[in-house]
């Protein structure tokens, strides 16, 4: 979707700057360190973190630690994946699979009007930003995701494409 | 073949996160139990790390048990939640204590309060856990008798008890 409408722009105006490669290498890089950014408070303060969990009202008793303990790793080693190009669609899966439940559990709390911090990327909502583009965000990051996930070129900077 | 190499990859990426998460978690002073206590019921809650501090032992959890002691008078009440909070509303004669200026503000404290005087912290209720942090500080500078109103201001407000608001917060 990106490419399109990236290709299309640049196309429209004569001038194709960036190859299909470059320009996913910009997308995988950039939403790599997304994900390696918004790991790093996670993993400093699990309890934190588990506490927003809890604030999302979602999640079961029993899930919210375990989720809090594994969940910014899953963060960590897909953004490493996507920023080093180690199995950049496992990657990109993750990632993917990770946006889908945020864009779901922020969708939800929309419609019943419950209020939570999003702990996306610091605790206390130290950036405000709304709901709405909160959703908006994840929805553009799962679409870049898309994006790595279904390139099916030669990768720059790829150390393991995978087969 | 393109889906099953993907599974691969995808199972050796988990695997490794799975792994280390656990690894970290065990190792780090700041980790969490597998389990933590999230029943509102049953007080503060927590997700039990290592460096907890909800001690249920020093939760009390009957609101009018708590009001008895507020009509004694026997009990200082000490409000751990920010400036702007204490201003918005606060338990009528409770004292301000932001968690975060605690330290700062510590010997002021010592100073009006003798360390057998019983102590009684709140903030916002079950989901807030500064009343408890604040508690454990007044314990480490030897303050005897802690004990925290788990329900909060919230609670003491909404069942009509005594409150009153301020523009100067008193130190």
């Amino acid at each position: 979707m990106l490419r399109i409408i990236f290709l299309g722009i640049t196309k429209s105006l004569g001038k194709r700057a960036f190859s299909d490669s470059l320009l996913e290498l910009i997308v995988r890089l950039t939403l790599g360190v997304v994900f390696l950014f918004a790991c790093y408070h996670k993993i400093t303060d699990p309890a934190r973190f588990a506490k927003v969990i809890y604030g999302y009202g979602l999640f079961p008793a029993s899930a919210i630690n375990l989720i809090a303990i594994i969940m910014p790793f899953v963060e960590l080693y897909a953004g490493l994946a996507l920023v080093l190009g180690i199995y950049p669609r496992a990657g990109a899966v993750a990632v993917n699979t990770m946006l889908l439940a945020f864009i779901i559990s922020i969708t939800i709390n929309l419609i019943r009007g419950h209020e939570f911090d999003c702990g996306c990327f610091s605790f206390g909502g130290s950036v405000h930003i709304s709901n709405m583009q909160l959703l908006v965000r994840d929805v553009i990051l799962f679409l870049m995701g898309l994006d790595v996930l279904l390139f099916n070129q030669g990768r720059m900077w790829c150390i393991r494409q995978g087969r | 073949m393109f889906i099953k190499d993907i599974i691969k990859e995808l199972a050796i990426l988990l695997g490794l996160a799975v792994v280390t998460a656990f690894a970290v978690n065990a190792l780090s002073p700041k980790g969490i139990a597998l389990f933590g206590e999230w029943d509102t019921a049953r007080g503060v809650i927590t997700a039990r790390p290592k460096d907890d501090v909800v001690a249920r032992e020093l939760e009390m959890g009957d609101f009018e048990a708590v009001k008895e002691i507020y009509d004694s008078g026997a009990a200082v009440f000490v409000d751990a939640r920010s400036d702007e909070d204490y201003s918005r509303g606060h338990i009528a004669g409770a004292v301000s204590l932001p968690v975060s200026q605690a330290e700062a503000l510590m010997d002021n404290f010592k100073m009006d309060y003798p360390a057998y005087q019983m102590i009684i912290t709140y903030c916002s209720g079950r989901e807030c856990e500064d009343s408890h942090i604040l508690a454990q500080l007044l314990l480490d500078v030897g303050y005897t008798d802690v004990r925290v109103f788990v329900d909060g201001y919230p609670c003491w407000e909404k069942e009509g008890y005594p409150v009153e608001k301020s523009n100067a917060v008193p130190q």
